[in-house]
């Protein structure tokens, strides 16, 4: 695969999937304080 | 259907858990445009650099929406035409309008569900032969003898290979939208959302180890920068976003509307923003590596065979690449048909929901009842789309009601509450008041600012591209009478219904009055 294309997909995979998995990690965090609290 | 809770008259549906809501949610937002229209949109526009743009728009319009939708069906607890009732009563109108968009839409997704089931039939010994073209235009569809625009009024006869897929489809649908909300859509999307997202990327796996692959990877991710300076490029961003989120059909906030009060409302549409958006970009990797792999098997280029995106990508181009593939044909036939299938399924009772909501609560009438006028009166139009001419009318209605129906609805939505009802920090605390993320200045900036301007721009660009050139070489009468008049019929079924001023909401508008 050429260099921009790699670059690319590894942008968007970082910025849409790693998004996702903070989002969800956040989300369960927060459901944790709720019981918690 | 055994009488529930849920059939009872003034008793509200819940979603059975937050998880259930979640995988609903993300149910709606991912449908088939996500598969076939996306990867497309990203190929056209600048390639890899097109995620510059895509990400801004999402982050300045796709998230704020669809965080301003939850906040205001959880806020007001109601579907789309009470709570614009309660913010104006004079804008019940554009609830009203939302709903029936989305009932025109539910009229023609359904045909396409239909036409996954036949081809996940098809699939077993790649029956649609060598060329798939002539196979699903002329022998499956038997469209028009005449191509449009000789033959675009030549309606024909209904065709049955067409209308019992298609009917299959209406018996599934209806089923689940009897069951309700946490019996119905709750249930089928536990089931069909971890399914559809392991069959995708099983598919992803399969396309990126055939040969040619990494050829549709380049053409697909191979950024051009010189494209960002083309206003085209953010416009197809904007709508790709706006169009991709579910945004202004009126189910967020339906489906919103089911959630107890204290929810984090925030992470909640992020994580179906993000998941909608994680999708549609693996969705564009397995096609594109696919495209790649038929462009080597063919002695191609990736453009020549990649064709126009949407359904002959999906009816004619995939099929080409099944029948090519080195094994396990028809079970990758299977897998891709079933997630065309299982993603429009999610999507299509999330479409009926909002509708269900709305009349339900207008006409004080039984869940039952309710779903059995509009699946009744919605399979009966549906049929327009079975005859010889139904791809032309699907295609038509389709174009319309995306780019001006949609469109302008959510541009008015953003202006009612931005600009007439000055009623976003009153939505921001509601949003603020039980989630984990606080929505800041940029999610009022946004949806002031950003939105409006945006999708004006989007709007005016397609309005001049339309008066450029007959959408798909259709001929004027049709694009006027079918395109045009179906929105304009759905805007007057809209006035019509917000005139009638009985509505068992108003007790609920008063008591927020007090």
């Amino acid at each position: 695969m050429e260099t921009g294309a790699i670059i690319m997909l590894l942008i968007g995979a970082i910025g849409l999937w790693g998004g996702l998995a903070l989002a969800i990690f956040n989300y369960n965090r927060a459901a944790k304080r709720e019981i918690a609290d | 259907m055994s009488s529930s809770m849920q059939d009872d008259v003034g008793v509200r549906d819940q979603w059975g858990t937050k998880l259930g809501f979640l995988l609903a949610a993300i149910g709606s937002a991912i449908g088939l445009g996500n598969i076939w229209r996306y990867p497309y949109v990203v190929y056209e526009n600048g390639g890899g650099a097109f995620l510059i743009p895509y990400f801004v728009a999402l982050v300045t319009a796709g998230l704020p929406v669809l965080l301003l939708e939850y906040s205001l069906g959880n806020r007001f607890r109601q579907g789309a035409p009470a709570t614009f009732h309660a913010i104006s009563p004079r804008w019940e109108w554009l609830g009203w309008w939302q709903a029936a968009i989305s009932f025109v839409i539910a009229t023609y997704y359904v045909v396409i569900l239909g036409w996954c089931l036949s081809f996940i039939y098809f699939s077993f010994g790649e029956q649609w032969g060598d060329d798939t073209g002539a196979f699903f235009i002329g022998e499956y569809l038997a469209t028009s003898a005449g191509a449009a625009p000789e033959g675009f009024w030549d309606i024909g006869g209904v065709q049955l290979k067409v209308l019992i897929p298609m009917l299959i489809a209406w018996g599934l649908i209806y089923y689940l939208m009897q069951r309700g909300v946490s019996k119905g859509i709750e249930m089928a999307s536990r089931v069909l959302m971890p399914t559809l997202i392991v069959m995708l990327i099983l598919i992803v796996i399969r396309a990126i180890t055939l040969d040619g692959a990494t050829e549709g990877l380049n053409v697909l991710l191979t950024p051009d920068f010189g494209a960002l300076i083309d206003p085209g490029v953010w416009v197809a961003a904007y709508g790709q976003v706006f169009f991709s989120l579910s945004i202004a059909f009126s189910i967020m906030i339906a489906y919103s509307s089911y959630l107890p009060r204290k929810t984090d409302l925030s992470n909640s549409g992020l994580i179906v923003g993000l998941s909608n958006a994680g999708f549609e970009f693996l969705a564009a990797i397995g096609v594109f590596a696919a495209l790649g792999f038929l462009a080597v098997t063919q002695n191609s280029e990736v453009a020549e065979v990649a064709g126009g995106g949407g359904v002959g990508l999906a009816f004619i181009v995939f099929p080409q690449i099944i029948s090519s593939m080195p094994g396990f044909n028809t079970v990758f036939g299977l897998l891709f048909f079933a997630t065309l299938f299982f993603a429009g399924v999610t999507s299509m009772v999330s479409i009926l929901e909002c509708v269900v909501a709305a009349i339900r609560e207008k006409f004080d009438m039984k869940r039952a009842a309710a779903v059995n006028w509009i699946v009744g009166v919605a399979a009966t139009l549906s049929i327009l789309y079975v005859t010889r001419g139904g791809l032309f009318y699907l295609d038509t209605v389709d174009h319309f009601v995306n780019a001006y129906g949609l469109a302008v609805a959510g541009l008015a939505e953003v202006l009612l509450i931005a600009w007439v009802s000055k009623t976003l920090v009153q939505q921001r605390d509601h949003l603020n008041a039980h989630s984990y993320v606080k929505m800041g200045p940029w999610w009022t900036i946004s949806l002031k600012y950003v939105t409006p301007i945006l999708l004006t721009t989007v709007i005016v660009y397609s309005l001049i591209t339309e008066l450029g050139e007959n959408y798909s070489g259709y001929p004027g009468s049709g694009l006027l009478f079918l395109g045009a008049g179906g929105v304009a019929l759905t805007l007057i079924l809209a006035l019509a219904l917000s005139l009638n001023s009985r509505a068992p909401h108003d007790e609920y508008v008063h008591t927020l009055k007090e």
